[in-house]
């Protein structure tokens, strides 16, 4: 299930490149910031912002490709480029995968 | 390594390595001949090398306990420069004197100048920032970009990125598009606008997706574009390359101020535009060396050099500017490009320049008949007058130019002050202009050969 929330090359490469240390502190600083900008996602669809929709799911994506998170990044990249959604239910779906993302990281950062 | 004032340390920089205990430099591990009060002069210089170290510091350093004219300084400077390069130290007018050469790292020798060095070889450490408002990318991209041994500062947004880059010197920017405050675009906007910023190269960092956005910034002036995620064997091309081609701009800027130095409107960069012409009143300066082309070709360019190299000093210590070389003469003008320091105006500042040349020229005569060599002889004429100066020429090739009959003036004197077997000569105005002046006495009416009624002439005496 791992090898498909998260590519493993992309990330083993992440680790060889920053150091294996590294990549656990990064991984920590992606729990703190990714839940700021979920919440960013929802005020911005509830207020019809989308420039500041667009933004969010654009540094979400950014950061779930840094990782290889294949499935979260593309999640994020049809949100950014699909314009404002009428309700949260993709947000949602996104913060679902934001989850089984960062599991899927910290279990492969900690080995 | 630290540059602390304290006992001179052994030392590699570059090409060259300092042995303190034996008193030697070598250059490419060979030793090198140098007089004892240079070897300090040296140690002095590369012990602190963070700053520039007042000529009266110095002084105290290399003759402790005398009394010692500047000029004694400047020749022992140019000995230097001549062993070292002239880029190796510089001259900071009115403040004093600069090592430039970095400490090498340990054990590897690295060549100082940027285009000597070999494709392919170790990139000298850096300084880098890193502009992004994503807290993950930026602490990676901080984290590779040290891990390829560079120092790194980082800013959150736009706004906190350019307060940096016009603060302290970076070597290159690294830069998100998308910022609080103020985003990419408009960061590059502001630099297109502030010179000052030019110099420093920009690789934007973006995911943002099309080829219109990465085609805006190349327009706007960045160097280079990367998608996010960055590649890291990538990364490492981009940024060596950008560094390598800042080396080499550098480089260029620094043989542009040689050639075209500190002139009003000068901007440096690919649009930088020529001066205005103006007319102006300024004074004239127009020096030659005789009997230098009695020794071997070698020797005799090695001596213009470094004889050049001490009338800059001389000129430039008096805020002058040097319009033309000729080998063994030059042109200098003294309130021409930008009014002359102090209240006594260019005509003195002139003066000065030449008594100072003919004190140079003294002490370096007197370390030439010390190994048996000949003497130089040193003619100076001054004139003041309107001239018109400003940049002329092809667009291949242009100097700072002077046009004037002052200008005519100063070479006729100076080739007056030659027959007459050297010396300073100063044309009425000059010396009407500094009448009134305690400078005044030491000027001297002569007669002219042939009872010449073209002009007058006075000769500089000694003090």
């Amino acid at each position: 299930m791992n090898d498909t929330v998260i590519d493993p090359h992309v990330f083993d490469e992440l680790q060889a490149n920053a150091g294996a240390d590294f990549v656990v502190e990064l991984v920590d600083t992606f729990a703190a910031e990714a839940p700021t900008l979920l919440t960013e996602l929802r005020a911005a669809q509830v207020a019809g912002a989308a420039e500041r929709f667009r933004r969010a799911a654009h540094a979400l994506k950014s950061n779930a490709s840094t990782f290889g998170a294949s499935r979260m990044a593309t999640l994020a990249r049809a949100l950014e480029l699909g314009g404002l959604p009428p309700d949260t239910a993709a947000v949602d779906t996104l913060a679902r995968e934001f989850e089984t993302t960062l599991a899927a990281l910290q279990a492969l950062a900690r080995q | 390594m630290s540059a602390a004032d304290s006992v001179p340390e052994d030392g590699l920089f570059g090409r060259f390595e300092i042995l303190t205990a034996q008193r030697q430099l070598r250059v490419d591990g060979q030793a090198v001949a140098l007089g004892s009060r240079a070897f300090d002069l040296l140690a002095a210089l590369a012990a602190r090398r963070d700053r520039v170290v007042p000529k009266d510091e110095l002084i105290g350093l290399v003759w402790p306990g005398l009394v010692v004219e500047d000029n004694n300084l400047q020749v022992q400077i140019s000995a230097l420069r001549k062993v070292l390069g002239t880029q190796a130290i510089a001259t900071v007018p009115g403040r004093g004197y600069q090592f430039t050469v970095a400490a090498a790292a340990a054990g590897a020798v690295q060549a100082t100048r940027a285009p000597e060095r070999s494709v392919g070889a170790a990139p000298q450490p850096a300084r880098l920032l890193v502009a992004d408002d994503n807290k993950v990318n930026r602490l990676l991209l901080c984290r590779s970009l040290e891990l390829m041994g560079h120092e790194v500062a980082s800013a959150d947004n736009g706004r906190a990125a350019l307060a940096k880059l016009r603060g302290e010197r970076f070597d290159l920017l690294l830069l998100d598009l998308e910022m609080p405050e103020l985003d990419g675009f408009a960061l590059l906007e502001q630099r297109a606008a502030d010179t000052a910023l030019h110099g420093v190269p920009v690789i934007v960092t973006s995911s943002l997706e099309g080829v219109a956005q990465v085609a805006r910034c190349i327009e706007l002036g960045a160097d280079d574009y990367l998608h996010k995620p960055v590649n890291p064997v990538l990364l490492k091309a981009r940024v060596d390359s950008s560094l390598e081609r800042k080396r080499l701009r550098d480089r260029q800027a620094e043989l542009l101020a040689r050639l075209a130095p500190d002139l009003p409107g000068t901007a440096q960069g690919a649009d930088a535009a020529l001066p205005d012409a103006r007319r102006t009143t300024a004074t004239l300066l127009c020096a030659c060396v005789s009997q230098v082309d009695t020794l071997p070709p070698h020797d005799t360019l090695e001596l213009l050099s470094r004889w050049t190299t001490l009338m800059f000093d001389a000129v430039e210590e008096q805020g002058g500017l040097v319009s033309q070389i000729g080998g063994d003469s030059l042109v200098a003008a003294f309130g021409a490009h930008r009014p002359a320091p102090g209240d006594a105006g260019a005509p003195w500042a002139a003066l000065q320049a030449a008594r100072e040349m003919g004190e140079l020229v003294a002490l370096f005569n007197a370390e030439r008949s010390a190994s048996g060599s000949a003497a130089l002889m040193l003619s100076v004429g001054i004139a003041s007058g309107e001239v018109v100066a400003g940049q002329a020429g092809t667009p291949r090739r242009s100097a700072y130019v002077c046009v004037g009959a002052a200008v005519q003036r100063a070479a006729q004197l100076e080739a007056l002050a030659t027959q007459r077997g050297g010396g300073v000569l100063v044309d009425a105005a000059t010396q009407q202009a500094l009448s009134g002046d305690a400078a005044a006495h030491v000027l001297a009416p002569v007669a002219l050969p042939g009872g010449s009624t073209l002009m007058q002439a006075y000769a500089l005496g000694p003090d």
